[in-house]
């Protein structure tokens, strides 16, 4: 069963690719079905797992043997990797449903549908892995087919550009990953994740030291494991790729940056919490640079004014929030939120796909309003993804991220703290954005000058279904999984598959605590409406006035442009000098094309000699004879 | 200098041939003289051949020398007549429009 | 003493001036002219050195048959109004480097010359020279019975190059009438006579 989980999206992905010469539905269909039975199968899984505590390790064959290196290729069925089973399954099923309908004008859907389903094998292979090796294939997978989908209209340069961007700041980040695997397994000679996490305290103190700075092992490793997950999961400082990502069908959007492969750089470091825990410096850094990620993407997307843009900043932003839930120890609160997440998340973008399908591919907000009488659905729908994202009272995001705030308070460190208030502060930006977005979009005067409000239409009912489906799961997700993955009893559920070192008491919430950020998320409600809706010109006042605070935000911290100066352009001129001076001038000069110059040179002067006067020959024997008179006489 | 020995009539000889030699290659004026100079050359080997038959009191030389003088007549020969055909068929026998080897 | 050098020195200036002017005179037929004086001048030194038989040969072929063969060939092909000077013309940059590789391997010759010494007693062969019999006495019997061979063989060569030559020249022209002796020997009566009755007073009409 476990086996057809994990390749039942590739046969699917393998099959659709050459699904247009068979019948005309041929290949969503199979793909579809496929990853439908697949997610079907690991919702059968993760009851198992539960009720019968079914968790076991299946290995398919053994892949590298050399020495101490042993690689297997196995399926890795444990709580942790059951969760994560179930949420990239269901959501990419109903991604997969969603996308007949979407790209139902598109005439290269059975690439389409096939990209999306090798990422589904890609991701699956990552979560199963017992060993850094597969764990790695996986990244780099899941890598690959963000770029093939992210550039999926390669006719359109920003695409490919986009699809570049992603793939080569992915690649910063598995650089590090690679550095982290290769570090693990120089110390501790073997990279299965059984034997390096049991090995684990006794490196606790061990220390190396690299370019003369030393420093505690665990940390490195550590810190290079979180460099990895900083590119995949667009932490700030290798953030920049996600909204460009926003070029790719919104399908691969709600897929891949929403609800999988910008979690995997979560379930890295949840998977490796056994290292973690031994490294409270690199936690330290975690929580630091979640918390900043947090903070910065919630300040971009309040003025963002691309529709998939709010959104991708929101999950950046989200993802700032379960790094720093596993930065302050409380993993299974991260894994937690990553559960409720994919729900919301993919459910929003979705939404606003349907959105823009239904505006005619209009993607700006300034250009829609007052569509909620034309597409109830959808607005019901977006209505339920925007309280469960915000975090309002029972739906799944309040208990996700307030499990996030208190987990943090209770660390009681300044850290800690001060973790808390930033992301007690997070919640009411992300409240205000969220409500923006969903005011604009749906509430107002009709902004759009290119149709009629009568030709707004309501999406069909394949794009509809996935939407209705993950709407339920925004809502009960969060009451119904609390107690099994937070809960009291709730390392009965992890057991091993996560480590904690200290157990971090959550009994007495101060009522304060508790209560903060409801309310502030509450009052955010009419607080924008009134801002962004009723009365705009207040904003507009005070966005003359603060111009350059609105500019810098809009133009995302500016960072691009940084990143542009300090690294793209002395890289391309360093990769230009080598190819001219170095590649043409040396290496061609020296090999084909100077030789077959000089082959010519010679060969143009040797024919020189044969001139057909008959004089000039004999001139030449007679120097031949010359030369060996002299060397005779000489001699 | 008086006194004839073998070395003068071998220094004649030399300087005989050395005239062939560069009659070959620095004429610029027609085939026949390439001929010519050919019989110089043949003409200063005879010179070499005598006058060591005579000083060495062998006649083998002379013998040589009449032999020699066969083949030069033969070449001569024959070389104008492969010089009258290309004539024939070129309608020049100048040396600088004989280079159908050129290339 | 005497005599010889004045005669040696005579006739090798002589014969070096001529060949000179053999290759540098302007005209074809001016060098055949000093290719002959040449022939003639070193026979005379052959003559004057004691090898009488080829310095005669020397003036009836070589004179007589080679070069009144080159003077032929000049005045057929037309060649005795080419007057090119050796200086002016395309390549003359090519002269200097010729000159120079000539003279290096004159004086090499020079140098062998006059670094080897004559040995009284060098060989010591059956045809020595010392008896009171011609020149061209001494030859004969040397050449019909130890040298009979290279004889035949220069005999030889001589039938060789003049088939050469003639298969080299020879053209069939067009329009010549020949006789063919073969058919000519090969008639038969029936053929070529025709008995005819001829009537009183008639005569014979005759179609050709």
């Amino acid at each position: 069963m476990e086996y057809a989980i994990l390749f039942l999206p590739l046969i699917g992905s393998i099959i659709g690719y050459f699904g247009k010469s068979i019948t005309k539905f041929f290949s969503e269909i199979t793909t579809s079905l496929f990853v439908s039975i697949s997610a079907i199968l690991s919702i059968a899984v993760f009851w198992n797992g539960i009720e019968k505590n079914n968790y076991n390790n299946y290995i398919i064959f053994e892949w590298i043997s050399s020495g101490d290196f042993i690689a297997n290729w196995s399926i890795n069925i444990d709580p942790l990797s059951s969760v994560m089973l179930v949420v990239v399954t269901f959501v990419s099923a109903l991604v997969h449903i969603y996308s007949i309908g979407y790209m139902s004008h598109d005439p290269h859907k059975p690439r389409f549908m096939s990209y999306l389903s090798l990422f589904t094998f890609s991701m699956l292979a990552l979560v199963v892995s017992d060993n850094f090796l597969q764990l790695f294939f996986g990244w780099e997978g899941v890598g690959l087919c963000s770029y093939l989908l992210i550039g999926f209209w390669y006719k359109k340069e920003s695409a490919n550009n986009a699809a570049i961007k992603a793939f080569v700041v992915n690649r910063i980040g598995d650089f590090g990953l690679a550095v982290a695997i290769f570090l693990i397994f120089f110390y501790f000679g073997s990279i299965n994740f059984n034997e390096v996490f049991q090995a684990a305290p006794q490196f606790m103190d061990k220390k190396i030291s690299i370019f003369n700075y030393e420093a505690n092992l665990i940390t490195f490793i550590c810190l290079f494991l979180f460099i990895g997950a900083m590119g995949k999961s667009a932490q700030f400082l290798l953030h920049t790729w996600l909204p460009d990502a926003m070029e790719g069908p919104t399908p691969v959007s709600a897929l891949i940056h929403a609800a999988t492969m910008v979690t995997a750089g979560v379930f890295l470091v949840v998977r490796c919490s056994p290292l973690f825990e031994y490294s409270q410096a690199a936690l330290n850094v975690v929580t630091i640079v979640g918390m900043i990620t947090a903070l910065f993407a919630a300040s971009v997307a309040l003025v963002q004014n691309d529709i998939k843009k709010i959104v991708a900043y929101s999950t950046c932003s989200q993802l700032g929030y379960m790094f720093f839930a596993a930065g302050v120890g409380a993993y299974h609160v991260a894994i937690f939120h990553l559960f409720t997440h994919a729900f919301f998340k993919a459910l929003l973008f979705l939404g606003s796909g349907s959105v823009i399908h239904a505006f005619n591919d209009e993607q700006d907000i300034r250009n829609m309003g007052g569509v909620r009488k034309r597409l109830p659905y959808t607005y019901i729908l977006m209505l339920i993804g925007t309280l469960a994202l915000t975090g309002f009272p029972f739906l799944s995001g309040f208990y996700s991220k307030d499990a996030i705030i208190e987990f943090a308070y209770f660390k009681n460190s300044s850290l800690g703290n001060y973790a808390a208030f930033v992301g007690i502060f997070t919640a009411f930006l992300t409240a205000i954005y969220s409500w923006r977005l969903f005011f604009k979009t749906f509430h107002g005067p009709y902004n759009n000058k290119n149709i009629p409000i009568n030709e707004t239409h309501e999406s069909p009912l394949v794009m509809l279904i996935p939407l209705f489906l993950l709407g339920i799961g925004a809502v009960f997700a969060g009451i119904i999984f609390k107690e099994i993955f937070i809960g009291h009893h709730s390392k009965d559920f992890w057991q091993n598959s996560i480590f904690f070192l200290n157990e971090i008491k959550h009994d007495h919430i101060p009522l304060w605590l508790l209560l903060i950020t409801p309310i502030l998320v509450v009052i955010a409600i009419p607080l924008s409406f009134y801002y962004f809706i009723s009365n705009t010109k207040i904003l507009e006042e005070f966005k003359n006035t603060n111009l350059p605070l609105y500019n810098f935000l809009l133009n995302k911290w500016y960072i691009d442009e940084l990143y542009e100066l300090i690294f793209v352009r002395p890289i391309k001129k360093i990769g230009y000098f080598f190819w001219k001076t170095g590649d043409q001038g040396i290496i061609d000069k020296f090999g084909p094309d100077g030789i077959s110059k000089i082959i010519k040179m010679i060969s143009n002067k040797a024919g020189q000699f044969q001139t057909g006067y008959i004089y000039d020959y004999a001139f030449v024997m007679l120097i031949g004879l010359s030369i060996l008179l002299t060397y005779l006489i000489l001699h | 200098m008086i006194e004839i020995g073998l070395g003068h009539y071998l220094s004649l000889g030399a300087i005989i041939f050395f005239l062939g030699i560069i009659g070959i290659f620095l004429n610029r004026k027609n085939v026949i003289v390439i001929l010519m100079s050919i019989e110089l050359i043949l003409l200063a080997v005879n010179i070499n051949l005598i006058s060591f038959s005579i000083f060495s009191g062998d006649l083998v030389g002379q013998i040589f020398t009449m032999l020699i003088l066969t083949v030069a007549a033969a070449e001569a020969a024959i070389g104008l007549a492969i010089i009258v055909i290309y004539y024939r068929n070129k309608g020049s026998i100048r040396v600088e429009d004989i280079h159908g080897m050129k290339g | 003493m005497l005599a010889h050098s004045i005669f040696f020195y005579f006739f090798s200036i002589i014969a070096i001036f001529s060949s000179l002017m053999v290759i540098t005179s302007r005209s074809t037929v001016n060098s055949v002219f000093f290719l002959i004086l040449d022939f003639i001048s070193v026979g005379c030194l052959f003559i004057m050195v004691g090898a009488e038989f080829l310095g005669m040969i020397i003036l009836i072929v070589y004179v007589g048959a080679v070069a009144v063969l080159f003077l032929f060939v000049v005045m057929m092909l037309n060649v005795a109004e080419q007057k090119q000077s050796w200086f002016i013309g395309k390549r003359s940059t090519h002269i200097p480097s010729g000159l120079i590789v000539s003279i290096i391997i004159l004086l090499e010759l020079l140098v062998v010359v006059g670094g080897w010494k004559y040995k009284e007693d060098l060989m010591s062969s059956s045809t020595l020279s010392i008896s009171k019999i011609s020149n061209t006495h001494q030859l004969g019997s040397v050449m019909y019975t130890d040298y009979i061979l290279y004889f035949q063989l220069a005999g030889v060569i001589l039938l060789l190059a003049m088939i050469g030559a003639i298969l080299l020249t020879f053209r069939q022209r067009s329009g010549v009438k020949k006789q063919s002796y073969i058919t000519q020997i090969s008639r038969e009566p029936s053929t070529s006579i025709e008995m005819k009755e001829v009537e009183f007073n008639k005569g014979v009409k005759i179609d050709d």
